[in-house]
């Protein structure tokens, strides 16, 4: 039995590939320039497509190898390529899929997996004879091997898309998904110039500073790729920091991996403090400032 | 002249209502239905490519009689026709996806819009399903939608890029949230909205118990919940804390 892993962002690749080898082999499909540390996940093979926004022509490669029975499995990374893709396959193969798996077990008729529902209020476990399955991220902790994949490019089938340009998005020139602390910013904040109150906070603890979906969307305080949450980057820091973070379900689910969660609320009842390991309930901005001072201590 | 322009508009309980009870469980009975958030810029995106290019632009709800209704929110918004499929069964995008081509291949159509992922179950699955069923090219997570001639030009935002790509018609384009700023339609548009034909049709899907559920329980919070309200005595403790988790 053999599976398949397919990410366009290379980042997700190490988690579903540790989880993808715990089933036995895979192959790893990717696209763009190959990054070295690819070959470092145990794939019998990596292939590289030169696009990854030809998704009609990715699904029929990867459909016509489930259904011939190449793969048993395929496990692809929740990005927006990644959804449309796992949609295109599931029905083109007509195999069930299942999305945003957060735990997958493999038994010999049937799988069982976990993934949430209802925006996050709650947690379906489920069995089904599913093949295709979108993954969130944090599945598995990545872990190399000590052999390397080998990397082979290879070029898709006929595609009805053309791609005429791409452009990199502004970013703040962070991965707020490898960070090892996060200070995140609610709409408590009240307005951009405030970050000056936050940023001394963030760098005193070598934080990185990342926001809630109205900070990052609608008010643009923060670049976009900061935003933390569902529809968000899911994040997994050792210390996530929540200022004026009410703690709606579509943000828990983006920071529930972080190892420690602070909160600081002025509202006693906002629902972040279910949520966090410590919290203090007060203005932000008298208590950060504190906090600052007690660091140096 | 124009584009004949179908919106998937998904009926959704609405979530802040949805509570777990002593055990855990999740009781989504009885909880009010909405308009899916991004089912509300994807009529915006097809009412604007109307007003832009001509056509005609028509709503497919595929969901349960309590449904029916929130099809005069859409009118008010600008659809001329609406159609609700009712039959629903909850989360199976397979079915959905077979029910929704039927109904779109009966009708004159180019553009099919519909939302990218839905707040619900985020499963995100959906629109490949459906351009699949249909043969159809699908442009995932648009940002925008211009036609031209037989072909459409999207921009859609991916993670870390934005790309411009291009395909022909018929197509399947999913929009994100950041497409637009979905309109409040007028008192009149509502009044009329509200006197205006909503045609219905139903469907007994058949049973598909290959996804089974073991269970749905709220997700456990396993977190020390340790809250200071004095912040004189927070502050020393989350220091320490700080200190000691990022040696």
């Amino acid at each position: 039995m053999k599976s398949f892993v397919f990410s366009d962002d290379q980042g997700l690749i190490p988690a579903i590939a540790t989880l993808a080898r715990g089933l036995g082999e895979f192959d790893a499909y990717t696209a763009g320039s190959a990054s070295a540390s690819l070959s470092r996940y145990g794939a019998s093979k990596v292939f590289i497509f030169p696009e990854a926004n030809l998704t009609d022509a990715i699904a029929d490669l990867l459909s016509a190898k489930l259904v011939s029975g190449e793969y048993k499995y395929g496990f692809i990374a929740s990005t927006v390529n990644g959804r449309d893709i796992a949609g295109l396959i599931s029905a083109k193969a007509n195999v069930n899929a299942l999305a945003e798996i957060s735990s997958f077990q493999d038994s010999q008729s049937s799988v069982r997996t976990k993934r949430f529902s209802f925006g996050g209020k709650s947690v379906l476990e489920e069995e089904s004879n599913a093949r295709i399955f979108t993954v969130a991220p944090g599945i598995a902790d990545p872990k190399e091997v000590d052999h390397e994949s080998q990397v082979e490019q290879i070029q898709l089938g006929p595609s009805k898309i053309s791609v005429i340009s791409s452009e990199d998005k502004k970013s703040g020139g962070v991965d707020i998904e490898k960070a090892q602390a996060i200070v995140s910013i609610g709409r408590g904040l009240g307005n951009k110039d405030k970050l000056s109150v936050i940023e001394p906070f963030a760098s005193s603890i070598n934080a990185v500073i990342a926001g809630s979906r109205p900070v990052c969307l609608d008010y643009h305080w923060l670049s976009e790729d900061r935003q933390v949450g569902l529809s968000g980057k899911k994040v997994r820091p050792k210390v996530y920091v929540a200022l004026g973070i009410s703690g709606q379900i579509q943000h828990i689910a983006g920071m529930r991996g972080s190892k420690i969660v602070i909160a600081i609320n002025k509202d006693k009842s906002a629902p972040i403090f279910d949520e966090c390991d410590y919290g203090i309930v007060g203005d932000m901005f008298q208590i950060v400032p504190k906090l600052v001072e007690e660091l140096k201590k | 002249m124009g584009y004949n322009t179908i919106v998937l508009i998904k009926v959704i309980p609405d979530l802040e209502q949805i509570k777990a009870d002593q055990n855990g469980s999740i009781n989504t009975k009885n909880i009010p239905l909405r308009i899916e958030t991004l089912s509300e810029n994807s009529i915006e995106a097809a009412v604007q490519l109307r007003e832009k290019h001509g056509g005609k632009v028509t709503g497919i709800i595929f969901g349960a009689q309590e449904s029916i209704p929130i099809m005069k929110k859409a009118y008010a918004m600008g659809v001329d026709d609406g159609f609700v499929i009712t039959g629903y069964q909850g989360n199976n995008p397979h079915l959905t996806a077979t029910v929704l081509s039927k109904k779109i291949k009966s009708m004159p159509h180019d553009i099919i819009v519909m939302g990218n992922q839905s707040a619900d179950s985020y499963t995100g699955l959906l629109p490949g399903m459906l351009a699949a069923a249909l043969g159809y090219t699908l442009i995932g997570n648009a940002v925008s939608i211009v036609p031209v001639e037989r072909k459409i030009r999207v921009k859609k935002f991916l993670e870390s890029k934005n790309v411009d790509v291009e395909a022909p018609l018929p197509a399947v384009v999913s929009v994100a949230q950041e497409i637009n700023e979905p309109r409040l339609p007028p008192v009149m548009q509502i009044m009329a909205a509200g006197r205006k034909q909503i045609l219905t049709e139903s469907v007994t899907p058949s049973q598909d118990n290959s996804v089974k559920v073991i269970s749905n329980t709220a997700p456990k919070s396993e977190r020390r919940k340790n809250i200071f309200e004095k912040p004189e005595e927070g502050i020393p403790a989350i220091a320490k804390v700080l200190k000691e988790e990022l040696r």
